[in-house]
C-alpha cells in the first residue's frame, strides 16, 4: 500500500514538473506579448520582476491546480464506504505555513531590490518637465534654463504645452537621458500613466511628486490618466515622443520662437 | 392567588405583511436579508451589463461620460455596500444561532434594527439618480477633492452608507455576543462550525473598521456641506488623509467580505467529500491572522500616490499570503483521500477554490510594489477584485443557497437546473474577467468610459461583455429552480446532504423556537458523531 501511494506520489510530482515546465516554455515565447516590455531602464527592469512574479505565479498554479483536479478525479465518490477521517498533523500543518511563507517572502526580496534600483534621484542638472493635471488634459512646462544637456543656464521663461480634451497634447522629451518629472495639481488627484513606462504616479493637490526615467526608445507612445478625475477623465489622454536629443533641441527652440510671437502659451496638437 | 391564567397567543394571527415587518426571529430576518441583498444583487448587475455595453466597442456613445460615471459608481456600491456586505449578516442570521445551537440571537430587536436600516439606505442611494447632478459619480471609494464636486446625490450616498455602517456596527456586536456567550453545552470555541469562526472575526473587523469609516464619511460631509477643510490643502487639510482613512476600512471590509465565504465553502467541502475539514485549527488561526493583518496593509491601494511608505506596505501585503495559502491547503488537504459527490452547492464551492486560487494569485503582482507601478488603477486590478470577489464571494453566496435553501424553505433547488447554472455562470466569469488581465497590462485603465480604436482594446472588450451576458443568463435556470421549488411541496428530508453541523439537527424548515432537542456536542461535528453512534471522532 505505501509503495503504491508512493508511485503515485512521484508520478504525481513528474507530471506537475512537466506541467509547470511546459508553462514556463511557452511563457518564455510570450512574454514579451504578455505586458509590453517597457521604453525606460527603470521599465525594464520592473519588466524584469514582473516576469520573475508570472514565473512564480504560473508554477503554484500549475501545482495547486493540477492536485485539484488530481484530487477531483482520483477520489471522486464510487461507494457509500467512508473515506478515512483524516483531521490533519503537525507536520504538514508546518508545510501549509512554510511554503506560502518562502514563497511570499522571496517575492518580497526581490520586489525590494527592484524597488531599491529604480529609485535613484534625479541629478540637479537633468531635464526638468513639470506636468500640470487639471480636468480635463495637460500641461507640460519646459524651464528654458533647466533643459539638461545643451542647457543655457542664462536663459529665461517657460516653454508650456498645454492640451484639451479635444486636441491632446504632446510630451516630447529626449532619449538616452535622465529626465525628472514633476507633477502637481490643483483641481483633484490625477494619475501620469504612460503605459511603455510600466509605471504610474499620482498628481495631488497640495503635493509635489516627482520621478525620473531614462527611455532608451524613440517613438510616440499613447498614455492617460489613470485616476478618476471626472467626466472626461477618459478623454484625458496625452501622446509621448520620445526623440533625439538634436531634434529635441531643435523643437525646444522653434517652440520658444513660436510663443515669443504669438505671446500666448501654446496648444500643440497631436499628429 | 393560585393560578394565573397565561394568555394563549397560539389562536391570533398578525397579517403576513405585518409579521414580516414586526419579527424579531432571526431566521425571519436571515430570510430578508437574503430577499433584500440578492434583490440588489440583480440590481448591481444590470449596472454591471450597462458597464459592459458601454465598454463592448471603441468610442462607444451607448451612455455618456456623465451616466457612465455614476453607473459604475453605483455598480460597486450596490455590488459592495448592499450585496456582498449584508448577504453575510443574512446567511449569518439565519445560520449562527442554529450552528451553535441557540434559540436567537443574543438581541433580537437590535438585530431587527440591523436589517431595517438597509432599506432605507438603499432607498436614499438610489435615490441619487433623481436628483440634479444625478447619483454618486466618483466611484465607490469617492475619493477627496473629486467627491468635493459632486452633486446632492453624492451627500445621500454619504449618509446611505454612513446607515450601512451603523447596521454593520451593531450587527456585529450581536454576533460576538451571540457566539460568546450562547453556544450550546459542550460547544467549546474549537467546536465551532467553521462558518461561526468565519463569522466571528468578520464581526471583529466590522466593530473595529467601520467606525473608522463613519468618521471619514463625516468628515467629507461636512467638507462637502458645512465649509471643512477635513481633505482640502487650502485650507490646511490633506487630500491623501481620505484615502488612508478610507482604506483603513475598506481593506478590512474586502476580508469582510470574503471570510464568511471561505466559511461557508468550508462547511461544504467536508460534507461533499464525507471527511472532516483538513486542518481545522490551522483553519481558525489563519482566518484570525487574515483578519489581524487585514488592518496593516490599507496602503497597498495608495502604492502610487507617493506618500506611502513602500516597504512597509509591501511586506505586509506578502505576509497576507500566507495565511490565505494555508486555507488553500486546508481545502485541497479535504478533497485529498475524501469521497467526493459535485453535486451543485459543492460544485459551487469548488468555484470558489479554483477562481479563488487565481485571485491569490494574481493578487500577488499587486503586492511587488514596482510591478504595482504599472498595473494600478488599471483592469488588471478590475480581474483581481472580481476574481475574489465574484470567482470567490458570489460563488460561495451560490454555494450557501443551494446547499441551505432545503434547510431554509424545507424543498430542495433541482440538480440539473442548478450544474446548468453552475455551468453558464463559470465559462461566463472566465470570459468576462480573464481578458481583464491582458487589458490591463496592455494599459486600459479602470473607470474610462469610452477608448480609441487605435488602443486594440476592443476584441478582449467585446469578449468580457459577452461573458457579462453569459453571467446574466446563467441566473435564468437559477430563478427557475427557485421557482419550481417553490411549487413543490415541502416533503424533504431534515437533513438531505448528510450536513454534520447542528442546523440539520432540527426540522427544516426549523421550528421558531429552533431546536426541540440538541444532540451532545463532543466534536465540531455532533451529527456525524451521532450517525457513529457517538464515537465517530
Amino acid at each position: 500500500m505505501r509503495r503504491v501511494l508512493l508511485r503515485r506520489g512521484s508520478r504525481l510530482v513528474a507530471v506537475a514538473t512537466a506541467a509547470s515546465l511546459l508553462a514556463l516554455a511557452a511563457l518564455g515565447s510570450a512574454s514579451a506579448a504578455i505586458q509590453p516590455g517597457g521604453i525606460t531602464d527603470e521599465a525594464r527592469k520592473m519588466h524584469d520582476l514582473f516576469i520573475i512574479v508570472l514565473i512564480f505565479a504560473l508554477v503554484v498554479f500549475a501545482l495547486v491546480g493540477g492536485a485539484l483536479v488530481y484530487a477531483l478525479i482520483r477520489y471522486r465518490r464510487r461507494d457509500d464506504e467512508l473515506p478515512p477521517q483524516f483531521h490533519g498533523g503537525t507536520r504538514i500543518e508546518v508545510l501549509m505555513v512554510g511554503i506560502p511563507a518562502i514563497i511570499t517572502i522571496a517575492l518580497f526580496v526581490i520586489s525590494m531590490i527592484t524597488l531599491v534600483d529604480i529609485d535613484d534621484d534625479a541629478d540637479p542638472d537633468d531635464l526638468t518637465i513639470e506636468v500640470t493635471g487639471f480636468q480635463f488634459s495637460w500641461q507640460f512646462a519646459y524651464n528654458l534654463n533647466d533643459l539638461g544637456l545643451n542647457s543655457d543656464p542664462n536663459a529665461e521663461g517657460t516653454l508650456a504645452i498645454i492640451g484639451t480634451p479635444s486636441a491632446e497634447p504632446v510630451l516630447v522629451m529626449p532619449v538616452d537621458e535622465a529626465v525628472e518629472f514633476v507633477l502637481v495639481s490643483n483641481d483633484v488627484i490625477h494619475s501620469f500613466y504612460v503605459r511603455d513606462f510600466l509605471y504610474k504616479l499620482d498628481l495631488i493637490p497640495g503635493r509635489q511628486n516627482d520621478f525620473t526615467v531614462t527611455a532608451r526608445e524613440t517613438g510616440d507612445y499613447r498614455a492617460q490618466c489613470a485616476e478618476l478625475c471626472g467626466l472626461n477623465h477618459s478623454l484625458m489622454r496625452f501622446t509621448l515622443r520620445v526623440v533625439e536629443r538634436a531634434e529635441f533641441d531643435a523643437w525646444i527652440a522653434e517652440q520658444a520662437a513660436k510663443q515669443r510671437g504669438d505671446d500666448a502659451p501654446l496648444s500643440v496638437q497631436a499628429p | 392567588m393560585a393560578s394565573v391564567a397565561i394568555p394563549q397567543l397560539s389562536g391570533y394571527r398578525r397579517p403576513a405583511v405585518l409579521d414580516w415587518i414586526m419579527t424579531v426571529d432571526h431566521k425571519k430576518l436571515g430570510i430578508l436579508y437574503l430577499y433584500f441583498t440578492l434583490f440588489f444583487f440583480a440590481v448591481g448587475g444590470i449596472l454591471a451589463l450597462l458597464v459592459r455595453t458601454q465598454l463592448s466597442v471603441a468610442d462607444s456613445t451607448f451612455v455618456g461620460n456623465d451616466a457612465y460615471n455614476q453607473i459604475f459608481t453605483m455598480h460597486a456600491s450596490a455590488m459592495l455596500f448592499l450585496f456582498i456586505i449584508p448577504v453575510w449578516a443574512g446567511f449569518g442570521n439565519y445560520f449562527v444561532p442554529l450552528q451553535i445551537g441557540a434559540a436567537d440571537m443574543a438581541f433580537p430587536r437590535i438585530n431587527a434594527l440591523s436589517f431595517w436600516l438597509l432599506p432605507p439606505a438603499g432607498i436614499l442611494m438610489f435615490s441619487g439618480f433623481l436628483v440634479d447632478g444625478g447619483s454618486a459619480n466618483a466611484g465607490w471609494t469617492a475619493y477627496s477633492p473629486l467627491a468635493q464636486q459632486a452633486g446632492v446625490g453624492m451627500d445621500m450616498w454619504i449618509v446611505a452608507v454612513f446607515m450601512l455602517g451603523a447596521s454593520s456596527t451593531i450587527g456585529a456586536a450581536n454576533f460576538l455576543v451571540t457566539m460568546f456567550r450562547m453556544r450550546a453545552p459542550g460547544m467549546t470555541m474549537f467546536r465551532m462550525p467553521i462558518f461561526c469562526w468565519t463569522m466571528l472575526v468578520t464581526a471583529l473587523l466590522q466593530l473595529l473598521a467601520t467606525p473608522v469609516l463613519a468618521a471619514a464619511l463625516a468628515m467629507l460631509f461636512i467638507d462637502r456641506n458645512y465649509g471643512g477643510s477635513f481633505f482640502d490643502p487650502n485650507g490646511g487639510g490633506n487630500v491623501v488623509l481620505w484615502q488612508n482613512v478610507f482604506w483603513f476600512y475598506s481593506h478590512p471590509a474586502v476580508y469582510i467580505m470574503i471570510l464568511p465565504g471561505m466559511g461557508i465553502v468550508s462547511e461544504i467541502l467536508p460534507v461533499f467529500s464525507r471527511k472532516p475539514l483538513f486542518g481545522y485549527k490551522a483553519f481558525v488561526f489563519a482566518t484570525i491572522a487574515i483578519g489581524a493583518l487585514g488592518f496593516s496593509v490599507w496602503a497597498h491601494h495608495m502604492f502610487t500616490t507617493g506618500s506611502v511608505l513602500l516597504p512597509f506596505f509591501g511586506f505586509m501585503t506578502f505576509m497576507i499570503g500566507i495565511p490565505t495559502g494555508v486555507k488553500i491547503f486546508n481545502w485541497l488537504g479535504t478533497l485529498w483521500g475524501g469521497s467526493i459527490s459535485f453535486t451543485t452547492p459543492m460544485l459551487f464551492a469548488l468555484g470558489f477554490v479554483s477562481m479563488f486560487l487565481i485571485g491569490g494569485i494574481n493578487g500577488t503582482f499587486s503586492a511587488a510594489v514596482p510591478v504595482d507601478f504599472a498595473l494600478h488603477d488599471t483592469y488588471f486590478v478590475v480581474a483581481h477584485i472580481h476574481y475574489v470577489l465574484f470567482g470567490g464571494s458570489v460563488f460561495a453566496v451560490f454555494a450557501g443557497l443551494y446547499y441551505w435553501f432545503p434547510k431554509i424553505w424545507g424543498r430542495m433547488l433541482d440538480e440539473r437546473l442548478g450544474r446548468l447554472h453552475f455551468t453558464f455562470m463559470f465559462i461566463g466569469f472566465n470570459l468576462a474577467f480573464f481578458p481583464m488581465h491582458m487589458l490591463g497590462l496592455d494599459g486600459m485603465p479602470r473607470r474610462i468610459a469610452v477608448y480609441s480604436e487605435d488602443a486594440g482594446w476592443e476584441t478582449l472588450n467585446m469578449i468580457s461583455t459577452l461573458g457579462a451576458f453569459t453571467i446574466a443568463v446563467s441566473m435564468i435556470p437559477f430563478l427557475i429552480a427557485v421557482v419550481w421549488a417553490f411549487m413543490r411541496p415541502q416533503d424533504q428530508p431534515d437533513n438531505p446532504w448528510e450536513g454534520n453541523t447542528l442546523e440539520w439537527a432540527t426540522s427544516s424548515p426549523p421550528p421558531e423556537h429552533n431546536f426541540d432537542s440538541l444532540p451532545p456536542v463532543r466534536s465540531e461535528r455532533p451529527l456525524f458523531d451521532a450517525r457513529q453512534n457517538g464515537d465517530g471522532h
